[in-house]
């Protein structure tokens, strides 16, 4: 099984790079393959099993999206062909239509996978929490960000938030999703903090594991839910 | 002419102080909101001390802040400072109002501002400070300060082009600062480099920001802290103007350079982000004209304060109170790092890290666990660690996940009897490691623990 981590070296505020070490610790025999930024991507002329992204700052997401633009294609194919893809944090906002630096004054095109907007206004910092359904299982979760998304999502959505806000203020469906490829608002470690999502993502690709201590991270898991089910937590 | 209602915000603020203090209450925050609501740019009309110096970054501020103060006020300078209270626009206000005149002039010659990096906006644009220190800036809690370059942006906008920096060549963040002061002095250390480049769990800045090819580094200390350079072009870090050439931890002193001038210091405690604090307070005090006999009178007489760094032995138990800020992963990660260096055998740790009000009613951000370095946890002097308070168990996932051994780690989800779960037949070094703003469970660690050292547990 081979795990591409894409631009890991820059791509990894909130903690979002422990999202690859829980998936090592979880899948000890996987390759793991680190694409440097300054690097030319493995997924060009190899079919990774998975593919994972997590949050980065604003230049750095200009950048991101500079460097994989002329891979659109490939990427599409990827997506076609069922290629679970995960992107936490802003990473997802790469495969927008196009981002508005509202405090930069800078609007840029991005890939254009799903027709939906991104507002990042470095003056409007919004904290929350997500407790959503994903199918059947429940996905807890947490958010700190500048940016929105805005359009219609209604049908290619990542969770529905049972609390907590969706893709912007007024939804509550959380995240895009096209076929394999998912991306999610929420950052920093959603693995270790969803173990049971870990397990279904892993299982994307027709292999199954069992989550990395998985006590322990179902006794936090668990705990977690029941906080988030309590009226009193404010999202 | 100042405008009236600049008056009336002063008048307001200086009875509210007064009534506060006779009602025994803190009378750091609530004047200066009280000034801000009736005068918004009430900054920008105050008269200031003859100079003006704000402390900025990530980590040590306060550190820095309270050495500086305590340095000058021990050489006959009077000084005004909100070490003892909110390091916001209206802490600070609060802090000048108390210093000021009904006249509103100021009654002090000196003011060192701890600022917050997220205030500075609202701050230097009313008040360009004479001198800003930056210690560094690092991951933060990322509910606020987001990442680095967000906290550079926010700075750099605020910053008025008059200013003196002083700045860590160190760190190459913070040593990018002001790209529009002319004016800036730099400190680094020297001494103790590491003699590996050991990857480290995260580092803010890898690609160069002028051209964008792959920073190469000399050394590393953690983090981005350490020397760098671009190998495609002159971007680097800069040349320290003072430079800390040696750290003797058997004599406690170190050793600075600056010009042809060699000095030395009593070391008032030897955790490497200390020295580095040290070493910003000693930039700052010469630039602003102190000799190196009125610093060093200044530094044999400074003490960090015992909220931060406290040491106490127990019966055959050393204990050592360590502040952890929470939220904080760099904070909390260097002092993991420092308990698995100290020099002594079969260490406990008792771990009370939480945030205390997003624990109230709240779930809290757990992110920040994951920023935050636990493989010093795994260090083989450690014999036993505790995490107190409501994450625990998230704690647990994370050391785990850092490859600690799960055998020697317990859970006690009421952060104030944590401590009453160490061992002391097996760890006689005991390191408390505390969030700012838990000083009661601390307390209580501090109190079960000399009890227990005492047999009387």
């Amino acid at each position: 099984m081979v795990i591409e981590v894409l631009f890991n070296e820059v791509c990894n505020l909130y903690g979002d790079g422990q999202n690859v070490t829980y998936l090592q610790a979880t899948l000890p025999q996987a390759e793991f393959i680190f694409t440097a930024l300054t690097d030319e991507p493995y997924f060009l002329c190899n079919t990774p099993d998975m593919i994972y992204i997590g949050s980065m700052s604003e230049s750095t997401q200009r950048r991101v999206i500079e460097k994989l633009l002329p891979y659109k294609s490939r990427i599409l194919e990827l997506i076609d062909q069922n290629v679970p893809i995960l992107a936490t944090g802003n990473a997802g906002e790469i495969f927008c239509k196009r981002i508005n630096y509202v405090t930069e004054k800078i609007m840029v095109e991005a890939l254009n996978l799903f027709d939906i907007n991104v507002e990042t206004d470095l003056f409007d910092r919004f904290n929350g929490k997500v407790l959503g359904s994903l199918d059947d299982l429940t996905i807890v979760g947490f958010r700190s960000q500048f940016s929105f998304l805005y359009g219609d999502n209604s049908n290619q959505y990542f969770v529905k938030c049972m609390r907590g806000v969706g893709i912007n203020r007024s939804s509550n469906l959380e995240g895009l999703r096209k076929n394999n490829l998912i991306c999610t608002q929420i950052l920093g470690p959603i693995l270790p903090l969803n173990p049971l999502f870990c397990e279904y993502f892993i299982g994307l690709t027709g292999i199954s594991a069992t989550a990395a201590f998985k006590e322990s991270a179902m006794a936090a898991y668990k705990q977690r839910i029941k906080e988030f089910n309590d009226p009193k937590v404010p999202f | 002419m100042k405008k009236i209602r600049f008056y009336i915000a002063l008048y307001a603020a200086k009875l509210s102080q007064f009534l506060l203090k006779i009602l025994g209450r803190n009378a750091t925050y609530f004047p200066g909101k009280i000034a801000i609501r009736l005068c918004k740019d009430f900054l920008k009309h105050i008269t200031p001390p003859k100079t003006v110096i704000a402390v900025t970054g990530t980590n040590g501020k306060t550190t820095v802040s309270n050495l500086i103060s305590s340095i000058l006020t021990e050489n006959g300078y009077s000084i005004t400072n909100n070490s003892f209270g909110s390091n916001v626009q209206a802490g600070i206000i609060s802090a000048l109002i108390e210093d000021t005149t009904l006249c509103g002039k100021p009654k002090k010659d000196i003011a060192i501002l701890e600022v917050d990096e997220r205030s500075s906006l609202l701050i230097y644009p009313q008040m360009a400070p004479d001198y800003l220190v930056c210690n560094n800036i690092m991951r933060d809690s990322l509910k606020r300060n987001a990442h680095t370059e967000f906290i550079s942006y926010i700075i750099n906008s605020a910053l008025p082009a008059s200013t003196k920096l002083i700045l860590n060549a160190d760190d190459i963040i913070a040593a990018t600062l002001g790209p529009n002061n002319k004016q800036k002095t730099y400190f680094g250390l020297d001494a103790e480099k590491p003699e590996a480049n050991t990857p480290q769990h995260i580092r803010d800045i890898v690609y160069c920001p002028s051209c964008g090819a792959l920073l190469e580094s000399e050394y590393v200390r953690y983090n981005h802290i350490g020397r760098h350079y671009c190998p495609n072009c002159d971007f680097q870090s800069p040349t320290p103007d003072y430079l800390i050439t040696n750290i003797d931890r058997t004599n406690n002193t170190f050793t600075i350079r600056h010009d042809s001038d060699s000095e030395t210091y009593t070391l008032i405690n030897d955790n490497i982000v200390n020295v580095y604090n040290f070493g910003a307070v000693i930039a700052l005090l010469h630039e602003i004209g102190l000799s190196y006999e009125q610093i060093s009178k200044g530094f044999s007489q400074s003490k960090i304060v015992k909220t931060r760094f406290e040491t106490i032995q127990s019966g055959n138990t050393n204990i050592t109170m360590l502040m952890a800020k929470g939220q904080n992963p760099i904070a909390c990660a260097r002092c993991y790092d420092y308990v698995a260096r100290s020099q002594v055998e079969n260490k406990g740790l008792v771990i009370i890290v939480d945030d205390l009000d997003d624990n109230i009613n709240n779930s809290e951000s757990t992110c920040w666990l994951y920023d935050c370095d636990y493989t010093a946890l795994k260090d083989p002097s450690i014999k036993q660690i505790i995490f107190g308070g409501p994450r625990c168990k998230d704690h647990v996932l994370r050391a785990q996940l850092a490859g600690v051994d799960a055998e020697k780690i317990s859970i006690c989800e009421n952060a104030t009897k944590a401590a009453g779960m160490i061992d002391l037949t097996k760890c006689q070094n005991v390191f408390v490691l505390h969030e700012l703003y838990r000083a009661a469970d601390a307390k209580a660690a501090k109190e079960m623990l000399i009890s227990m050292g005492r047999g009387e547990l």
